[in-house]
């Protein structure tokens, strides 16, 4: 690639609220996940809250508060308030300077995701060459929804690639098939996530319709003859009825390939958390962690449609 | 794992292990006896007395015979070491030793009649009358620090093992020439020796000495043998159980062939080592070499005759995991601080390659992986050699045990070992044979051996340069006046300053060990060890006294090297470079233990770490320890060639963290030191695994003796057979990459509960929740609990 083009890419800018080291259950291999922040999608049992939103986020650990008031008087919007031991930051006020993150004596105040180019993002994930190199890995673009900031991800992918890096993109799989393309152009396999295979129901519970979703992923494998590996969340209640396992296994086996492996992702209970620690409003969701029989049970229906499956990622 | 094998483990839980003073008493016999001889033949008589004469048992379904001591589970006093006081033996009766009163009372006549000829009061002699030397001996800067005169560190240590201790040097025996060969054909060797040179004026009174010492030994241990042989033939000619009276023929027929003679089978070979292995401790730092290799042909053999199946042989390795851990030893209270206990290196090196640089995996190496994850019995240790074509399924095996918890096998790298041993002179097909002798440290089974270890706490060495050579414990001057450290205007200045102190106190340290090797040269001959190293017989001189074909005899080991990094980098960072800070500032905050300069620590705690791949920090790190090797590479060694440089901590990081002040790393005063030697600090690294290995990686571990890094993780990342293939990459992209050792430590719920109260120390910790990951401490408190609920049910 030429100099300039480089150049080029290695300038574009982007929001990232994670980069993780030794990501083992993200594809091949040892990798770098980047967790790219903004999604299109509310899913009820959303595991990363802080992901939707683009821009960076206050994240406050209430429980190592210890209502000292230090943040209180640095904080120039007048955002925080306290009553009794209680602190509260008007996340309509705060402008996310970071004041009150530095004063923290307890470290209960973070600041997640930031603005940061392509070229150092690329930095980060090849210094892990060797790792890559030693166990056929690379790096795995996550989120969020890597779509959301397509010409980001473009420029990382397309960076990667050009330093012989192994690319992987996790995606809901909603966006217009241009804007997937152009991101797919650099990208060696693709993680699609399959929340429901019901549209009344994905509507309901992600707040988007699956229709293109399933054409994307149609697309994705025998247009452009991209390797998938198949993602089900799976949340009790949500989408884990036999009925939906098994539409989504014959969508899998037929309109797919039986060849694509399954890695089923039992829901935990990380984003209930977390959606204190952004200060949101909850929107009620309280789920289960699926029993070890349950997911068996759910391995048993997707064999017997001759998928091969994993539990966890 | 059997029903036999279970019930043999649960016996293992008992109250009390009896302190015994059997081998001191016949050792107090023989003393007596053999005044005027030479002191050689005297310690040959010594093990001649007690071979022939302690007291032996075979216990309830042991498959093949030997005990360390007179008495099941006991432990022998070590009176060669130092003394047990009254205080020291109330403090064991306290724990889980015990005594009976009539021996505790002969114990004291016994100490009275030995006359503490022992090691610590022959060392202390030189110590204390060297004025450089006392304060740096009473300093702590070689761990334990010295309280006395004729105490040393204080207490003295017991121990199971029948040979002549104490055995803390690190030696690699032929075992293989004790199988091959055995006891019979050693004694002719000398006999004929000593016919040679009987008439010639040439050799020295010493090899005739040495040679006489060699046959009495030998002599002795085919005695001791016998006495088994007897005695399992008494029992078996009582025993009414008709498959137990043929295990215990079988142990009396091997018993009267080896070690006089060479095993015929693999039973015969494990019986012989066994009697090989007993005589090398008591030590703690006992090293069975290479057993995978010179085991195998006798397994292959009776493999292949259909004479014994794996299931047999895993039995029998199984059984010597649970004869090892009988093997006891505790030392004085101060020590037992700080070893934790009953800490004990009985190291197994297995995998690797071949003399000719084949795979040396073979069945063995699989089964006694096997045995030590059927089991969970903590000794003996199990260190994995790995090389470019190591199998994936062995890793694999290897992390299956490490999933357990055990922290076993450690991993240690082919090549950076074998470039050590060529880079001091031996040949590439020896160099292949090192093995793993106490924790790390590589020796060359026969041709070399390590006798003294400083363990040299760097980060003291750092606290007495910022105090212009004084030590701030108890000021007094132990080093040099290198300056004023707040005169110094440049950071070249500050670091040229701090190297000048290092080399002279790693000077000092250098002439303690050599007080100690010539100290352990006059009170330590031991003719059984050197009968089994390279052409013993015609050399015709104890191990102590040759010199080896490579002379690893004195080593110097450094603590809190990277607490030292990191603060140089802080230093140059905050004072020199940005000037946030001025020198009198950090040094008042220091001295104060960051008492009222919370802010001030803070931004120190903010500076470069090492273990988070950042060349700014991690270059100095490689230079200081470079540094500190070709500075001890220029000293010379009592016994011939020069200081060697190690780095583990082993556990010297907390009583080495104990002495050294409040550091510009953010450290406090007294907090413990990194682990190992390539460990980041303890909650300093912060971009996982992948960055710490980076870093590590920038460090020139080949010319290290020994280099050490601990990782953590969470069962939730060694879930499924993918996960451990992945670690098994991990382990192999650093050691192409120049590491030397990396061990594993699988996180348990008393870690999380501990990173839950103290969440500074605990940064590092990276749980994985069902295809999502993040650090264990940013996590709420709910799902803490149920995290850490999860690990205990390994559900995770």
């Amino acid at each position: 690639m030429e100099n300039k083009r480089i150049h080029d890419l290695e300038e574009i800018k982007g929001f990232v609220f994670d980069i993780q080291h030794y990501a083992i259950h993200d594809g091949p291999g040892i990798r770098t996940t980047v967790f790219l922040s903004g999604c299109p999608l509310k899913c009820l049992w959303c595991q990363n809250p802080e992901s939707q939103e683009l821009y960076p986020q206050l994240f406050f650990s209430y429980d190592k508060c210890t209502g000292c008031g230090k943040c209180i008087s640095v904080c120039t919007q007048n955002a925080i308030s306290q009553n009794g031991s209680v602190v509260q930051t008007d996340r309509n006020l705060c402008k996310i300077c970071g004041k009150c993150v530095t004063i923290c004596p307890n470290e209960a105040r973070t600041i997640i995701g930031k603005e940061i180019t392509a070229g150092e993002v690329l930095n980060e994930v090849s210094s892990d060459k060797m790792f890559y190199q030693e166990s056929n890995g690379g790096v795995t673009l996550s989120g969020g929804e890597v779509l959301v900031q397509h010409e980001f991800s473009c420029a990382i992918l397309e960076l990667c690639k050009n330093e012989n890096i192994h690319t992987a993109i996790e995606t809901s799989g909603y966006g217009s098939w241009e804007t997937l393309k152009n991101v797919l152009t650099f990208t060696d396999l693709v993680l699609f996530d399959f929340k429901h295979f019901d549209d009344s129901e994905h509507i309901k519970f992600t707040g988007v319709s699956n229709e293109t979703i399933l054409e994307n992923a149609k697309k994705i494998y025998h247009e452009l003859k991209i390797p998938i590996v198949a993602r089900l969340p799976i949340i009790p209640d949500c989408n884990d009825s036999i009925m939906n396992i098994k539409q989504t296994a014959n969508f899998i086996s037929t309109m797919l390939d039986k060849l694509i492996k399954v890695h089923l992702l039992p829901y935990n209970n990380l984003g209930e958390q977390k959606h204190k620690n952004l200060e949101q409003s909850w929107n009620g969701f309280s789920g289960t962690i699926p029993s070890d029989k349950k997911m068996n049970e759910i391995t048993k229906i997707l064999e017997s449609y001759g998928l091969s499956v994993k539990i966890g990622g | 794992m059997n029903d036999r094998i279970k019930r043999m483990i649960d016996r293992l839980k008992v109250d009390k292990y009896p302190l015994c003073i059997e081998k001191f008493r016949l050792a107090t016999q023989t003393l007596a006896e053999t005044e005027g001889e030479p002191y050689i033949i005297r310690r040959a008589k010594i093990l001649s007395n007690v071979l022939n004469n302690i007291n032996i048992f075979i216990e309830q379904d042991e498959l093949f015979a030997g005990a360390g001591a007179s008495k099941p589970f006991g432990l022998e006093i070590d009176y060669e070491y130092g003394t047990w006081t009254q205080d020291e033996i109330d403090s064991l009766k306290q724990e889980q030793y015990s005594i009976t009163a009539q021996e505790e009372a002969e114990l004291h006549v016994l100490n009275a009649k030995f006359n503490d000829r022992n090691l610590v009061s022959a060392m202390g002699e030189v110590l204390y009358e060297n004025e450089r030397l006392r304060p740096f001996i009473t300093s702590g800067l070689i761990l334990p620090p010295w309280k006395g005169k004729k105490v040393g560190s204080g207490g003295g240590y017991a121990q199971s093992g029948l040979g002549l201790g104490p055995g803390f040097f690190l030696v690699g025996v032929d075992y293989e020439k004790m199988l091959s060969e055995g006891s019979l054909k050693i004694i002719s060797q000398a006999q004929e020796e000593l016919e040679r040179i009987k008439d010639s004026n040439g050799e020295s009174l010493e090899k005739q000495n040495f040679l006489q010492s060699v046959i009495i030994v030998h002599k002795a241990i085919i005695a001791f043998a016998n006495r088994y042989a007897q005695l399992a033939q008494e029992i078996a000619s009582t025993e009414k159980d008709s498959t137990r009276k043929k295990e215990l023929e079988r142990i009396a027929q091997a018993c009267k062939w080896v070690p006089a003679n060479p095993a015929r089978d693999f039973f015969e070979a494990l019986q012989s080592f066994w009697f090989t292995f007993l005589l090398i401790c008591p030590s703690p730092t006992s090293a069975a070499g290479r057993f995978d290799q010179y085991m195998y042909p006798f397994y292959k053999k009776d493999k292949n005759a259909g004479k014994i199946n794996d299931d047999e042989v895993l039995e029998l390795l199984e059984f010597l995991r649970i004869k090892n851990i009988k093997l006891n030893r505790v030392s004085g209270k101060a020590n037992r601080k700080k070893n934790s206990g009953m800490a004990k290196w009985h190291n197994w090196t297995i995998g690797g390659v071949t003399r000719d640089g084949k795979d040396a995996t073979n069945e063995l190496t699989y089964l006694l992986l096997e045995a030590a994850k059927q089991t969970q019995i903590p000794h003996h240790t199990l260190t994995l050699r790995v090389h470019d074509n190591t199998p994936i399924e062995l890793m694999q095996k290897a992390l299956e045990v490490i999933r357990t918890g055990l922290g076993m096998p450690a991993f240690v790298n082919d090549k950076s070992y074998i470039e050590f041993f060529r880079k001091n002179g031996l040949s590439l097909e020896d160099s292949r044979e090192y093995i793993m002798t106490g924790c790390l440290d590589g020796n060359i089974p026969a041709l070399s051996r390590t006798v003294s270890i400083g363990m040299f706490v760097v980060s003291l060495a750092f606290d007495i340069f910022m105090h212009n050579g004084i030590n701030p414990n108890n000021d007094e001057l132990v080093g040099i006046n290198t300056g004023n450290v707040e005169d110094m205007e440049t950071y070249q200045e500050f670091k040229a300053a701090f190297y000048k102190q290092l080399e002279y106190l790693l000077d000092l340290a250098g002439e303690r060990n050599n007080v100690e090797l010539l100290a352990q040269r006059q009170f330590f001959p031991d003719p059984f060890r050197s009968s089994l190293m390279k052409d013993a017989i015609k050399e015709g001189k104890d191990l102590l006294n040759r010199k080896m074909p490579f002379e690893n005899g004195s080593v110097i080991c450094t603590i809190g090297a990277i607490n030292v990094a990191d603060s140089l980098a802080a230093v140059k960072k905050l004072v020199y470079e940005d000037k946030k800070v001025t020198m009198k500032e950090l040094v008042a905050a220091l001295d104060a233990d960051w008492t009222g300069y919370e802010d001030l620590r803070k931004m120190f705690l903010n500076a470069p770490k090492y273990g988070n791949d950042d060349d700014y920090v991690d270059s100095i790190a490689a230079d200081l320890y470079k540094f500190v090797e070709q500075t001890l590479a220029k000293k010379d060694s009592a016994y011939g060639g020069k200081i060697i440089t190690t780095a583990i901590s082993i556990t010297s990081h907390q009583p080495g963290g104990a002495l050294t002040g409040a550091t510009p790393d953010g450290r406090r005063k007294g907090e413990i030191l990194a682990d190992g030697s390539m460990s980041p600090m303890h909650g300093m690294d912060k971009k996982g695994p992948t960055a710490i290995i980076k870093s590590a990686c920038k460090i020139d571990q080949d010319s290290y003796q020994a280099t050490l890094l601990n990782m953590k993780f969470h069962p939730s990342s060694l879930k499924t057979n993918e996960d451990l293939q992945k670690l098994s990459f991990l382990i192999k992209a650093y050691f192409k990459n120049g590491g030397k050792h990396v061990q594993f430590n699988v996180i348990d719920k008393k870690t999380l509960q501990d990173a839950q109260i103290t969440p500074e120390k605990h940064r590092d910790i990276v749980v994985r929740v069902a295809g999502y990951s993040a650090y264990f401490t940013v996590l709420g408190k709910e799902v803490q609990d149920e995290v850490i609920e999860r690990t205990e049910l390994n559900l995770v």
